[in-house]
């Protein structure tokens, strides 16, 4: 590919006091792609995505999105230039409604003088909820109702759907189908390809290697800290993964 | 090597249908949901008692015992009011009654020098507002301090507001209230064209707990009360500035305590330390009553207004068929108990709808 890519991580290494977290990581992601990022516990999955999400400051190396260099300050940085996170069980606020989930940080205020003394615009924010979240693929009938009256899955999907909706570049989704029932993770897996479709990039971290061999269209394989593998996902099986994961073939 | 990975890579299949995520929502009766509103359930119980009075004396409807029993309501909703911020954004607030009556005494006691030198009596008014305010607000913001600074409990550091601020308002006062005396009519016998100070005052109340509704169900700073209650983390991530928030719900508090305080000293005559010795657990028992969760996450203004009125009525109401003082106390518990098991009845009906 020669576009730009939308993410790039250079020589990124980090550190905690003799820990070597991340030891010389780079890689190049580009839009419409949905990556896996896999290893074994202690592999350096959870350094690399807080050092993307802003969460971390890297040592060493820098991180470039659409060609840019750019320097985390906070998580805010990361969200202000297109990389939206959902972290394992951060997930929705569940006695709020779906509308005022999709749009917590965010709200619509009303255009008349209550907007500006900090009065919401609901209705729109429920409507558009509503739109946004079927352009990736997400049904939910009425944005009026709360998340608590939502299953596990469909909870997670427009967790999902909200980061995609915000998301200008890239979407880092850590462990999104855990704890979920196989029918409840073939919606979060649908509402991932629909994100990529509209452009995004998805950073999908998971223990699940089905799940990680179904959706994503190429795997990096973490080890202590290092990228050992990065390859088209046709290029792997269930067995040879593992093997990569835990270091048995090489 | 064989694949036998599962993989979808050709780009039509890629567009997935959608997943419907509607769940077939199942008729409830409509007299089980009018059951399971928890407002229906509280007008119900504040009507049959007004009924219940009446009936017993007619007396009860008149004027002068229907101004009392507004003085007394709006001497408890505001602290319930801003109680409901705090206990919906996942904390509570202990201290109110202790806060409301050191403002109400710091306030009386830069009020009296200037009643005594006859200094007109709105500006006297005023600055004793501004003190209860100001006294009110720095009470919340040493709790918010506590809570979001030091990262102590609120159960706590509210808990040690309150008893201070109860030990202060004797220290400040030497026990004996601050006597105010505006010439020959008391403030809480004034009328302005005929119509009662205190009913102003009142008006002022509901005016001020009608916007706090509209904030707390309409505006973005109660939005982020229910997220904040509801998932802290999942507000923090949404790049709200959670701690902020926080400090400002025991503030908000503060204030209001502060303005009750001075509310008092009105209708009382003198700035008094035993004022709001049983506001807090009453305002508490309010909100509860009110259907709001001592877990945070949810809750509604009218619920807490219309649980201040029940609780007031109740304990009027028993002074009125003349229950014994001693026993009032115990009236109002039972009230207490009686509102939560009807309410925790309505939570079961609602779930199994």
């Amino acid at each position: 590919m020669s576009e730009t890519p939308i993410l790039e991580l250079r020589h990124v290494s980090k550190s905690y006091g003799s820990v070597k977290a991340l030891t010389d990581v780079s890689f190049s992601a580009y839009a419409g792609q949905i990556i896996g990022l896999v290893g074994d516990n202690g592999a350096g999955k959870s350094s690399m995505i807080k050092t993307i999400s802003g969460v971390y400051t890297p040592d060493e190396g820098e991180i470039l999105v659409d060609g840019t260099p750019r320097h985390w300050k906070s998580p805010h940085d990361a969200i202000d230039a297109g990389i939206e996170t959902l972290y394992q069980d951060s997930g929705l606020a569940p006695d709020l409604t779906i509308g005022s989930n999709i749009f917590l940080g965010r709200e619509l205020r009303r255009r008349s003088l209550l907007g500006r003394l900090g009065f919401l615009d609901q209705r729109s924010m429920e409507s558009q909820a509503m739109q946004e979240l079927e352009k990736v693929g997400i049904s939910i009938g009425a944005a009026k109702r709360t998340v608590s009256e939502l299953s596990g899955g469909q909870r997670q999907a427009v967790a999902i759907g909200r980061a995609a909706m915000w998301a200008k570049h890239v979407i880092i989704l850590d462990e999104p189908t855990n704890h979920l029932g196989a029918r409840q993770s073939i919606e979060v897996l649908k509402v991932m390809k629909a994100a990529r479709d509209r452009g995004l990039c998805v950073l999908f971290i998971s223990h699940t290697l089905p799940h990680v061999l179904e959706v994503t269209d190429r795997i990096i394989v973490l080890r202590l800290g290092r990228i050992v593998r990065d390859a088209p996902t046709s290029e792997f099986t269930v067995e040879s993964l593992l093997g990569t994961i835990t270091g048995l073939n090489q | 090597m064989k694949c036998v990975g599962i993989r979808v890579s050709s780009s039509d299949e890629l567009t997935p249908p959608l997943p419907n995520l509607v769940t077939p929502v199942t008729e409830v009766p409509k007299w089980r949901a009018l059951l399971a509103n928890q407002l229906t359930v509280l007008l119900v119980i504040l009507v049959v008692l007004m009924v219940l009075l009446g009936n017993h004396n007619s007396r009860f409807f008149t004027s002068s015992e229907m101004s009392f029993l507004l003085a007394d309501f709006s001497g408890l909703v505001l602290v319930a009011v801003a109680e409901t911020f705090v206990i919906i954004s996942g904390g509570i607030d202990l201290s109110v009654g202790s806060v409301m009556a050191v403002s109400g005494v710091l306030a009386a006691r830069a009020m009296q020098p200037l009643i005594n030198s006859h200094t007109n009596e709105a500006v006297v008014l005023l600055l004793g507002t501004a003190v209860a305010l100001g006294v009110g607000m720095l009470a919340g913001a040493i709790n918010a301090t506590l809570i979001v600074g030091f990262n102590v409990v609120p159960f706590v550091a509210t808990l040690a507001m309150w008893y201070g601020g109860q030990g202060l308002a004797l220290v400040w006062t030497g026990g004996q209230p601050y006597g105010l005396n505006p010439g020959a009519q008391t403030w809480s016998a004034a009328t302005i064209p005929g119509v009662p100070f205190m009913s102003w005052l009142s008006l002022i109340v509901i005016g001020i707990t009608i916007v706090l509704g509209l904030v707390l169900r309409k505006a973005r700073y109660g939005r982020y009360t229910f997220a904040i209650g509801s998932n802290n983390f999942a507000a923090r991530a949404a790049g709200i500035s959670v701690q902020r928030y926080v400090g400002s719900f025991y503030v908000l508090s503060g204030a209001l305590a502060g303005l009750t305080g001075m509310f008092f000293d009105i209708r009382l005559g003198s700035g008094a330390p035993t004022t709001g010795q049983t506001t807090t657990l009453i305002a508490i028992a309010a909100v509860v009553i009110g259907g709001t969760s001592l877990f945070g996450g949810s809750g509604t203004y009218l619920g807490t207004v219309l649980g201040a009125a029940i609780l007031i009525v109740v304990q009027d109401g028993a002074i009125f068929v003349n229950v014994s003082a001693n026993w009032v106390p115990v009236v109002v518990a039972s009230v207490v108990a009686v509102a939560s098991i009807i309410q925790s009845g309505r939570l079961r009906l609602r779930r199994r709808s």
